[in-house]
């Protein structure tokens, strides 16, 4: 089945020219770039393309051509349609930033997105920053979320820092607006 | 999104530095509380505080959790004592006293501003009342302050005020011996008073400002000591031009923390929001003073030649950073060098570096003034007031505020030390004058005329 829209994920060692191959090959199958994004960690290049298909090119074609030309390059590539199904709709909610400071060790993540997840928090950014080079016991993970109003804010924040302490982590957990208020004009 | 060094910076100010909202302070006018005895008023008085401030302290702490960033202080300025209760003599002026103080504690506030009266051109007799209640009014009372207006660029300086506060003075310190004289640390003098301070003691809430109102006060000497010092680490070629920079932008964070914050809890309490003072003003702890900043920027100590100078650099900065993040500056605005209050400060005094005479040079271009000094026990009401008149003279013909709030130990003398506890720290008193210096100049009274406007050197 086509569809108007499709989401192009690339994932691969990052090299100069994978913006390029990929951009080529949707420009000749005449697919119009919509929205791009891309990041690189460590040396991994991932991106996200979302692009308007012709209806006569199936996604299957797109997937193809897309890999004849970057498998030499060594990178996958991800065909799907973009969901016409509804999308997640935000409830009222507040933005704050959660940061973690603490020896690396394995489950960090999954223990302190577990509590944001049981509350209806909603990450909508998360990265690992280093502070101090690579001293494993200051490993700083920064999580943007979303804090639903409707939620027990105080139970929200007593679990959430019950369960940093348990992980052997110093959390603090502020309103967004405070570091706009600092550092922007 | 926010960039990693933007978030980790913040985190450290807060964490390492000390950033914090140093003062929220909510006026209350109690105009509206006047009566023709002082039950009825101090029942109204009770209650219109209690009313408003019912929920300050909790909702500081809401916004302050919030955000992360905690507001130190939550306090209440009135409207000056002496207008609002004028009927009334000195005697009942000590009750509305023990009113302010027990609603302060109902509020769950640590100090109450506004025991004031402006007498900077004379006395009418509710200011007269309320002077003579002042030293059983602070030395029966824990949260009350007071602080009285004695000059203004426009009226000039009411030497029979500044002779009556250097007795008053030492009639309040005599009257706290026991604990070194800690009434006088709750009395400001003061020239050219602002009508919307947010800081102790010389909170007040003025005569034109609304029923109610939200004005906070910003700190921040570790934050801006912390900026210079990587700065410097960094890049130790910059000189003081980039370097006032520096605390300049600075400044602005402070600021703008300070602002975000009162207004979200003026916002909640449904008040309105007044204005933000940009001072740097310390506590009694490492890492939270301004004395300090004198050393990051190549000072032996603050005191030395070289203070003055360094010193205007400074609270200029400060303005200038801070008057770009708000549009409602005002109080004091200034950087504050309380000698008790800051350790490193307190700590020059006792070197030796800092002396009363200095540190009135230093008045002329900072806020406040001969702040928090201790003196010998025997210095007499007429050297004290002559150390008032020349604060004083320095904020009239500058047009900006000054003002001394000076503590005569009892029983202790220069060199010994002398503990008011808490915020209000403890110092080495500093040597005063001894003798009959200034008494003969002291008792010529009246009014020095305000000066002229031009011919400004």
């Amino acid at each position: 089945m086509n569809s108007d829209k499709v989401v192009i994920c690339v994932l691969g060692s990052d090299r100069p020219g994978i913006v390029a191959s990929v951009s080529k090959v949707l420009y000749e199958n005449r697919c119009n770039i919509e929205d791009v994004s891309q990041t690189i960690l460590q040396s991994v290049f991932a991106g996200v393309f979302i692009a308007g298909i012709p209806e006569e090119i199936s996604l299957e074609t797109l997937h193809e051509r897309l890999q004849e030309r970057l498998a030499p390059l060594g990178l996958a590539a991800l065909v799907r349609p973009v969901s016409p199904q509804p999308v997640y709709e935000p409830p009222p909610r507040e933005p704050f930033v959660v940061i973690t400071i603490g020896p690396d060790r394995v489950g960090l993540v999954a223990g302190i997105t577990e509590v944001m997840a049981r509350f209806g928090v909603n990450i909508t950014n998360l990265r690992a920053a280093f502070r101090g080079g690579t001293d494993p016991h200051r490993n700083v993970m920064i999580y943007e979320v979303d804090i639903p109003l409707e939620i027990d804010q105080k139970a929200f924040k007593k679990a959430l820092r019950d369960r940093a302490e348990e992980l052997g982590l110093d959390l603090s957990l502020q309103h967004r607006d405070i570091f706009q208020a600092i550092h922007r004009i | 999104m926010l960039s990693d060094r933007e978030i980790l910076s913040t985190l450290e100010m807060l964490r390492n530095e000390h950033l914090d909202v140093r003062t929220v302070t909510l006026g209350v006018s109690l105009f509206d509380c006047a009566a023709q005895d002082v039950e009825s008023f101090c029942r109204k008085a009770h209650r219109k505080i209690l009313s408003l401030a019912e929920r300050l302290v909790d909702t500081c702490n809401e916004v302050g959790e919030k955000y992360g960033i905690p507001v130190v202080n939550k306090r209440i300025a009135v409207s000056p004592i002496a207008v609002a209760a004028a009927p009334f003599d000195s005697r009942e002026m000590v009750a509305v006293a023990h009113t302010l103080d027990q609603a302060a504690k109902e509020a769950g506030v640590d100090f109450i501003g506004g025991f004031s009266a402006l007498v900077e051109k004379g006395f009418t007799t509710g200011d007269l009342s309320l002077i003579e209640a002042i030293p059983e009014a602070l030395a029966q009372t824990e949260r009350v302050c007071a602080s009285i207006n004695v000059a203004s660029t426009r009226a000039g300086i009411n030497m029979d005020a500044v002779y009556l506060m250097g007795q008053t003075i030492k009639e309040a310190a005599a009257k706290t011996s026991h604990a070194d004289g800690i009434a006088c640390a709750k009395l400001c003098v003061f020239a050219n008073i602002p009508q919307d301070i947010p800081f102790m003691a010389g909170a007040y809430l003025g005569v034109g400002e609304p029923d109610a109102v939200i004005n906070v006060g910003v700190s921040g000497p570790g934050v801006v000591k912390k900026a210079i010092d990587r700065a410097r680490s960094t890049q130790p070629s910059l000189d003081l031009g980039q370097l006032a920079d520096i605390i300049k932008r600075t400044a602005f964070k402070v600021t703008s923390v300070g602002e975000l914050i009162g207004r979200e809890v003026a916002r909640r309490l449904d008040i309105p929001f007044g204005v933000v003072d940009l001072s740097l003003a310390p506590t009694p702890n490492v890492g939270d003073s301004v004395g300090e900043i004198f050393q990051s920027l190549g000072l032996r100590s603050i005191g030395v030649p070289g203070s003055t100078a360094l010193l205007a650099l400074l609270n200029d900065a400060v303005k200038k950073g801070g008057a770009f993040a708000s549009s409602y500056v005002g109080g004091l605005s200034g950087a504050f060098i309380p000698v008790s209050e800051d350790l490193n400060i307190a700590q020059a005094a006792a070197e030796g570096f800092l002396s009363l005479e200095k540190l009135e040079a230093m008045t002329s271009v900072c806020s406040v003034g001969l702040d928090m000094v201790a003196l010998p026990g025997d210095v007499s009401s007429e050297t004290l007031a002559a150390i008032i008149a020349d604060e004083m003279a320095i904020g009239v013909i500058n047009k900006k505020t000054t003002a001394t709030r000076l503590i005569p130990v009892p029983g202790k003398k220069a060199g010994e030390k002398a503990h008011f506890g808490g915020l209000l720290g403890e110092a080495v008193i500093m040597p005063a004058p001894k003798g009959d210096l200034s008494s003969g100049f002291i008792k010529l009274g009246g009014r020095i005329p305000a000066p002229t406007q031009s011919l400004i050197n």
